[in-house]
């Protein structure tokens, strides 16, 4: 292997692992608050990438004006299907037992996902990259798609953003509160329900943002939200349930595993995601940075 | 103790006299031509499904563990019959053999790990198993056929659909008598008691580890011969069949049927494939919207009857079960 070919499926990979945290960052951050594990991350992260399809039809969005107005449009709606979601349904079932908040998730799956299925259809789409994103850039002396490249700054981006919410201002207080100590928040006067629903949105707002990067980046389709939902667990669990940071380091490894193995073993790299998942809950069923609990 | 003996009677009766309307349906299907084979089938899959359903009930509704990875063991069953029986000749009867062997050997394995986690951990790590068994069989062109499947599985020619379908019902009878020894066994009553307080449990000498794991074997072999039943009845193996939406159906249909009863999963899982294949019969485009359908009504159930179908009618008739 030369160190080019090394640099660049280092940029892949971390590429990859990129749009799995921001993805993940949001399920995470859910779970966290709400102690709901949501099957229907995917398949709103699923809207998200059709919906921007369809602006982008509506758009032309060819210009970079165009592909900024989907990041800014598509995250935000998405986030709202979230707060009707979370206020219709979620919010009934936070004090049953698990298997019965996993099942309402799952409900959703399948509806949502059928849902894009009568609207979209079934073929496969994509969204043309703007000019200035779709051709490459000279780094070290190799042409790099540029639009890796502005993934792999918008999602260190997007990743210091949430560190910079959660610890540094007072919003994140809340939030961390919320997930420790939910009941002596409540004593506080904060009104605990309403930071559910807020992060409850955070989390769709982060699964529609990297919909729309998906959709820039590879082909979608109606099997994409069942993968990456899987995979986001795999992330989750490896990073530790709860934790962004955690998310973070897991995104990065499965990135960068799936791009690296598929040299030595092809198409078998796929196997690694679940192979590492299963072995961290063994091992370490917590996860790296997560907490061991109950 | 007299309304005990009095209850389970008429569960004696009830359930003699459903094998019997099942044992004859077929005849009266068979008049009705190119329609009533089409029943014959869609019953025979509704059987096997009901068996799947009632395997998975064994951790889920008994045990209190919540499977994410149970298709794999119905996959694992499938693939046992349709590779032997289509790459080493074997027999139906030995290939069916086979397929809940095969199935609790895997589920030894996998459980070995996973009932060593809690709640949560213990649904992801059959999650994560589960899609591992599905990713292998995949990729595996040569063995498995990957994502083609193996098709024309051979079957033998006494079996025709009708014969078959008696053959499904048999085996059904028997796995459920054998189930409902097992649950009423001190293993099941055990296993109940680790679902309501393992700590207790624990406390009073079960080892809790290894009746779970038990069981979770016990679950997984009845998975596979209900795999191997419907791979013989397609006569086709695919991917599919591992993959974790299908671990949620048994899950579904122990929801809908009610998942502290015996017969619930059974009788969910067929409300549920009858219901889908109604939808289709009524109009051609339900099957667009089948999923959208199955999810408002899961909606629903969660909401307003987390019970079940059995529970709702023991509401109904005010007979509680404690």
């Amino acid at each position: 292997m030369t160190w080019q070919l090394f640099v660049f499926m280092l940029i892949n990979g971390l590429c990859q692992g990129m749009l799995l945290f921001i993805i993940a960052s949001g399920l995470s951050l859910v779970f966290g608050v709400l102690r709901v594990i949501n099957f229907a991350h995917g398949s709103l992260y699923m809207i998200g990438a059709f919906l921007a399809y369809s602006l982008s039809t509506i758009l032309a969005g060819e210009s970079l004006m165009g592909f900024l107005i989907l990041l800014m449009i598509v995250p935000p709606a998405i986030a709202i299907i979230g707060f009707v979601l979370e206020v219709s349904l979620f919010r009934r079932v936070y004090r049953q037992e698990h298997l019965l908040q996993l099942l309402l998730t799952y409900a959703l799956v399948l509806i949502l996902d059928d849902l894009v299925r009568v609207i979209w259809g079934g073929e496969p789409r994509s969204v043309t990259r703007p000019d200035l994103l779709a051709g490459s850039v000279n780094i070290f002396g190799m042409a790099l798609p540029s639009y890796n490249v502005f993934i792999l700054i918008v999602g260190p981006l997007i990743a210091f953003g949430l560190w910079f919410l959660l610890y540094r201002t007072r919003t994140g207080n809340i939030i961390r509160a919320a997930v420790s100590y939910p009941d002596t928040l409540g004593a506080l006067g904060v009104n605990v329900s309403w930071v559910m629903t807020s992060t409850f949105m955070l989390g769709c707002w982060l699964a529609g943002f990297g919909g729309v990067l998906t959709a820039g980046l590879s082909n979608i389709d109606l099997g994409m939200g069942m993968q990456t939902i899987i995979e986001c667990f795999a992330v989750v669990v490896i990073g530790g349930l709860g934790s962004v940071g955690g998310a973070l380091l897991g995104s990065l490894i499965i990135g960068t595993g799936l791009t690296f193995f598929q040299l030595p073993f092809g198409r078998w790299a796929l196997v690694f995601p679940y192979a590492l998942m299963a072995l961290v809950l063994v091992v370490r069923p917590w996860g790296f940075f997560g907490k061991p609990e109950r | 103790m007299d309304d005990m003996t009095s209850s389970s009677r008429a569960g004696w009766i009830t359930g003699i006299t459903v094998t019997v309307v099942l044992f004859i349906l077929p005849i009266f299907l068979g008049q009705l031509g190119k329609t009533g084979e089409y029943w014959i089938w869609v019953c025979t899959e509704m059987i096997i499904m009901a068996l799947f359903a009632m395997s998975l009930n064994l951790i889920l509704g008994f045990g209190g563990m919540v499977s994410f990875g149970h298709a794999a063991f119905f996959g694992v069953g499938a693939y046992t019959v349709a590779l032997l029986m289509k790459k080493a000749d074997f027999p139906l009867y030995l290939a069916l053999a086979a397929a809940p062997l095969v199935a609790a050997i895997a589920a030894a394995i996998v459980g070995w790990f996973c009932v060593r986690l809690l709640g949560l951990y213990f649904s992801i790590l059959t999650l994560a198993f589960g899609q591992l068994l599905y990713m292998i069989v995949f990729q595996w062109y040569t063995f498995t056929g990957g994502d083609d499947g193996l098709h024309g599985v051979p079957r033998p020619e006494i079996l025709g659909p009708v014969n078959y379908y008696w053959l499904c019902l048999i085996l059904f009878v028997i796995c459920f008598l054998i189930i409902r020894m097992i649950v009423n066994s001190s293993f099941g009553l055990s296993i109940k008691t680790i679902r309501e307080n393992m700590e207790r449990a624990k406390f009073i000498g079960i080892n809790v580890r290894r009746y779970q794991l038990l069981n979770f074997i016990i679950a997984g072999a009845f998975a596979g011969l209900a795999g191997g039943m419907l791979c013989e009845l397609n006569r086709f193996a695919q991917t599919e069949f591992l993959h974790w939406s299908k671990s949620a159906e048994p899950i579904l249909a122990s929801l809908v049927g009610g998942m502290y009863s015996l017969a619930g999963p059974a009788i969910g899982s067929s409300v549920l494939i009858f219901l889908k294949i109604f939808l289709q019969q009524v109009h051609r485009s339900m099957v667009e919207v089948w999923a959208i359908v199955l999810g408002v009504l899961l909606l629903v159930v969660v909401l307003f009857a987390p019970q079940g179908l059995v529970g709702l009618y023991q509401n109904i008739f005010k007979k509680s079960q404690s």
